[in-house]
């Protein structure tokens, strides 16, 4: 993410802007929990160590554990983490709809389904891959977007049919799942879940450049965005090419769940948490900067969690943040349907 | 200027029209308001004028160019649109809402700058939501945050505004304030405004253009005066009602009548007669209703024309004045002067004199003459021997006027014609003395040049009259008249309805007759007008329909012309005495001026004005409508490019 994103259309104040504020506290949030990641667990890495590590020594016992293990499981971590995160606080944006996150309307599924298949029938691996990823992501996410009218009904009717089309490719992922033999499905299994213990630096190159030119465009298409949150009517009036801005909004949403999915697995719930939790720091307002940077927190956070927490069992950070996910859900199911606006 | 318009437009959802084959141009710099039923089409049409909805066929042209053939950030840059329903994004401050109005302003590399800040700025100004510039939209009221939208459509700084029932779920005052802040824009900036509304009262009372939608389809577009009238009411609403003057504004004000709670009277004209008991006039109401009868004994514009029989000679060889002459010379002093509007000075004028002036009481349209002193006269009275106490030769009588004629005007002064807009005898309880006085409403054609009046002689002396000023007045002198003589030119005899027209020197006439007109009368009375400033307050206890008609830009009579065509129709139904051919009578040759005789026609036409605009409405109505020259009074009182008048 660059600056940029930040909103623009507030002049200079005498003190930083909130966003500006709260974008600082996070990124110094996701530095501490970089560090912590790389430097505690079950072997203790000391600061003077990693700096060694850096520096291009090898310590005995550190220098494999650091830069095979910990740096690019928190690189991944961070990365995978601000795609969802940004990926999802699109969708939930343009939708105008906090349960429009990709991995409520089918398109982790799509992601997931089609790279299971890739997986297990035609065997692929690396950047072929992600691509099926990619295009199962995308395939989902068009069908329902032209489903629903081109997106414009972007209430209930959106979600529903992604639900619905998420059911299907569930169906279709255990069918995948439960008619090949047991340790190929374990190694689905084990990506389906989302977790970072599989992260080299192969992967953190793949993620980066995905970031790399995902994020400039997503920043360039949210000052569209901002104005297609005014209302199609008003946004037009603004001459925003609506359909054309919201297909175009879509497809970089995808590619980021799609990048983030194709080498994490789907982390669950990131997407869908991190825009709303950005939300409550920034005072309300949509923040792109603060939505990956909570993203990447959650993750790596998670991670750290569930790899150190739970005595001997080490937990993929999918299972944590699907844990901290599902009541949130509820949670704002709840309230939505206290406030009338159930989707 | 920006120009907008619809080319045989049709627009539909799906397979169903809602806009058919319409065609409509947006005047530029004014306001357009846009109404109609639920389901006309009227959202539609602005949608489609801002290139929201494809046309089926036709096209939406901007400057000469079809707006969807170009980019639409280009088109942004001149067209604005606020829709009905927009909607703010959680936690956004007034001044970023605002911003987001600079949109098309920015491109791939021009980034926020200096004029944008400005640009924001005057949109906050201009609906005074400064102070609210960094509050949270969500702490708004409906009316500020309407006024927040409003500023994010200013903010995008273009020529054409096109706003979507800007008043939905505002309360009225709020409804005002926005309907304000747009007209301030209009003013302002000039910028052409297109507003879908659904009051229609606030409609015709913003409105410099209104445009009634039916089926998708324009029933009616003009100055809202012409447009709104009961049954285009009845029409495009499919509703009874009654179309009044607005007291406040001079529109007109639709009261909707429904199945209950109407005045259980049958006589809606009584009904309003009862309604309005009590309220004060400016003017002479007479306190029974009585049926103006066409009095006629001397005649204030002809004056010596019938002369009567003379009086008895005196020793001198003189007749006395009073006793021979059927108009005379007041005296008037000044008592009050007020500015009405920017084209109106009423003055109020008292004198002992009065006590000899011919009329009942309740003028209609009685006319007098005022002599406009010159600042060059010697001060010799050229009227003496038409003053009241005067003595006059049997042959001055009639001959008096040419010899008048004969001396230099720097000396003699300058005679024009007024109406008496009111005349209170002596004793009312409206006057400031003893004696009877008179309200003239003067027309201004001045202009100010470098501190000094310019003008018309009459208009600078009314113009800069004050109280203690002095004038002699020629007017009917009561011995000679009948003591109910109420003017010469209004003589609706048996009719029942009745059609006033004039442009703003028939104003105070219109008003007066209008005043003394009792319930039971129906018909229209329009009345055009230099601007919007100069509509006054009508009164009438009849039934009546007041128009005014602010000319604004427009050539003098159009409206007058337009709105005269739209009430007498061709052939004028129920107006027409059937088998009678309308002579051909050669206006040209003289200022038009021809009265008609009391008669028992049940329809009466009364047009006063410039004679041109007159001369046209006279064509139209005896010879294209059909009307019996019997039933008409065509009084020109000043021709166009004529200084006397």
């Amino acid at each position: 993410m660059t600056a940029a994103v930040t909103d623009r259309t507030v002049p200079a104040l005498p003190r930083p802007h909130r966003g500006t504020r709260v974008a600082l506290v996070l990124a110094g949030v996701v530095v501490v929990l970089f560090l912590v990641t790389v430097l505690l667990g079950s072997t203790i890495v000391s600061p003077s160590e990693l700096l060694a590590v850096l520096s291009g020594q090898t310590v005995p016992g550190v220098s494999f554990i650091v830069l095979e293990d910990r740096l690019p499981t928190a690189f991944v971590g961070a990365l995978a983490g601000a795609a969802f995160a940004l990926s999802g606080t699109v969708f939930q944006t343009l939708l105008r709809n906090p349960l429009a996150s990709p991995d409520i309307i089918g398109i982790g599924y799509g992601a997931a389904t089609a790279a299971v298949a890739g997986m297990l029938v035609l065997g692929l691996q690396g950047p072929w891959f992600s691509v099926s990823a990619f295009v199962g992501a995308l395939v989902v996410a068009l069908v329902v977007y032209f489903l629903a009218d081109s997106g414009q009904h972007t209430g209930g009717r959106l979600i529903l049919m992604g639900i619905g089309a998420g059911a299907m490719l569930h169906a279709v992922m255990n069918y995948l799942l439960s008619s090949t033999d047991v340790r190929s499905a374990g190694d689905a299994l084990h990506w389906l879940v989302g977790s970072l213990s599989n992260s080299n630096w192969e992967r953190v190159g793949t993620l980066a450049v995905a970031l790399a030119v995902l994020a400039p465009l997503t920043a360039f298409a949210a000052t569209r965005l901002k104005v297609l949150q005014l209302g199609d009517d008003a946004a037009a009036g603004l001459g925003v090419d609506v359909a054309r801005s919201r297909l175009t909004l879509v497809v970089l949403g995808v590619a980021l769940a799609a990048a983030a999915t194709s080498v994490t697995g789907p982390i669950a719930f990131v997407a869908f948490l991190a825009g709303p939790l950005a939300r409550l720091l920034t005072g309300g307002r949509t923040d792109f900067l603060c939505s990956a940077l909570v993203g990447s927190a959650l993750v790596l956070a998670a991670d750290f969690a569930g790899s150190n927490l739970f005595g001997d069992t080490s937990l993929p950070v999918g299972v944590v943040t699907g844990a901290l996910g599902a009541p949130f859900l509820l949670w704002l199911l709840v309230r939505s349907n206290q406030q009338g606006m159930g989707g | 200027m920006a120009r907008l318009e619809a080319q045989s437009l049709t627009l539909g959802y799906d397979k169903s029209m809602i806009v058919n084959d319409l065609t409509l141009e947006l005047p530029a710099g004014e306001v357009t308001m846009i109404v109609g039923a639920n389901g006309c089409g009227k959202s539609t049409l602005l949608r489609g004028m801002a290139r929201l909805l494809k046309p089926s066929a036709g096209s939406v042209v901007l400057d000469g160019k079809d707006i969807h053939t170009q980019p639409a950030r280009e088109i942004a840059k001149v067209l604005g649109l606020l829709p009905q329903t927009p909607i703010a994004p959680d936690g956004i401050t007034v001044r970023e809402l605002v911003g987001r109005g600079r949109y098309p302003h920015q491109g791939w590399f021009r980034r926020w700058s200096a004029e944008d800040d400005d640009a924001v700025g005057r949109a906050l100004h201009a609906t005074g939501t400064e102070e609210l510039a960094e509050r949270a939209i969500d702490e708004l009221s409906g009316g500020q945050r309407q006024r927040v939208w409003i500023a994010m459509a200013l903010a995008q700084e273009t020529d054409l505004l096109l706003l979507d029932e800007p008043t939905t779920y505002l309360d009225v005052a709020h409804q005002l304030e926005v309907l304000d802040v747009v007209a301030d824009l209009n003013r302002r900036r000039g910028t052409t405004v297109a507003i879908v509304l659904h009051d229609l009262n606030l409609a015709a009372r913003y409105a410099d253009h209104l445009v009634a939608l039916k089926h998708g389809e324009v029933y009616a577009q003009g100055h809202p005066a012409a447009v709104v009238t009961e049954r285009m009411v009845q029409d495009v609403f499919g509703m009874p009602s009654r179309v009044i003057p607005d007291p406040v504004a001079g529109t007109p004000l639709v009261l909707p009548i429904g199945r209950h709670r109407v005045v259980r009277g049958r006589d809606l004209d009584q009904n309003a007669a009862r309604a309005a008991a009590g309220t004060g006039s400016t003017g002479t109401m007479p306190s029974v209703a009585a049926a103006p009868t066409a009095a006629v004994a001397g005649d204030a514009q002809h004056a010596g024309v019938d002369a009567p029989e003379p009086g008895v000679e005196g020793e001198d060889g003189l007749l006395a004045a009073l006793e021979a002459c059927p108009t005379v010379a007041f005296k008037l002093t000044a008592v009050a002067a007020t500015t009405l509007s920017p084209s109106y000075r009423r003055v109020t004028f008292t004198g002992e004199d009065l006590a000899h002036f011919g009329t009942g009481g309740h003028p209609l349209d009685l006319r007098i003459k005022l002599v406009i002193p010159s600042p060059a006269s010697s001060g010799e009275d050229h009227v003496a021997a038409l003053r009241p106490d005067g003595r006059i030769a049997a042959d001055d009588v009639a001959g008096w006027y040419r010899k008048w004629l004969a001396v230099d005007p720097q000396e003699r002064g300058w005679l024009r014609t007024y109406s008496i807009r009111s005349f209170r005898p002596a004793g009312h309880p409206g006057n400031v003395g003893e004696h009877p006085e008179i309200d003239i409403d003067f027309v201004l054609h001045v202009k100010r040049e470098g501190g000094k009046l310019v003008g018309g002689p009459a208009s600078v002396w009314a113009a800069e009259a004050e109280p203690g000023a002095e004038i002699t007045m020629l007017g009917p002198n009561s011995k000679l008249c009948a003591p109910d003589y109420a003017g010469i030119e209004f003589r609706p005899g048996t009719a029942r309805r009745i059609l006033l027209a004039g442009d703003e020197t028939a104003a105070p006439a219109i008003c007066s007759i209008l005043e003394t007109l009792p319930p039971g009368m129906t018909g229209n009375a329009f009345i055009e007008v230099p601007g919007v400033d100069d509509i006054q307050g009508s009164f009438t206890r009849s039934g009546v329909s007041v128009q005014w008609l602010p000319r604004g830009s427009r050539p003098h009579g159009e409206l007058l012309n337009q709105a005269v065509r739209s009430a007498v129709a061709i052939p004028a139904a129920g107006a027409v005495v059937p088998g009678q051919d309308p002579e051909d009578v050669d206006v040209d040759s003289t200022i038009l001026w021809e009265t008609a005789e009391a008669g028992s026609h049940p329809f009466y036409a009364w047009l006063a004005g410039e004679a041109g605009t007159i001369k046209e409405l006279r064509r139209y109505l005896v010879r294209d409508a059909g009307l019996n020259r019997k039933q008409v009074s065509f009084m020109g009182y000043w021709r166009r490019g004529k200084a006397e008048m």
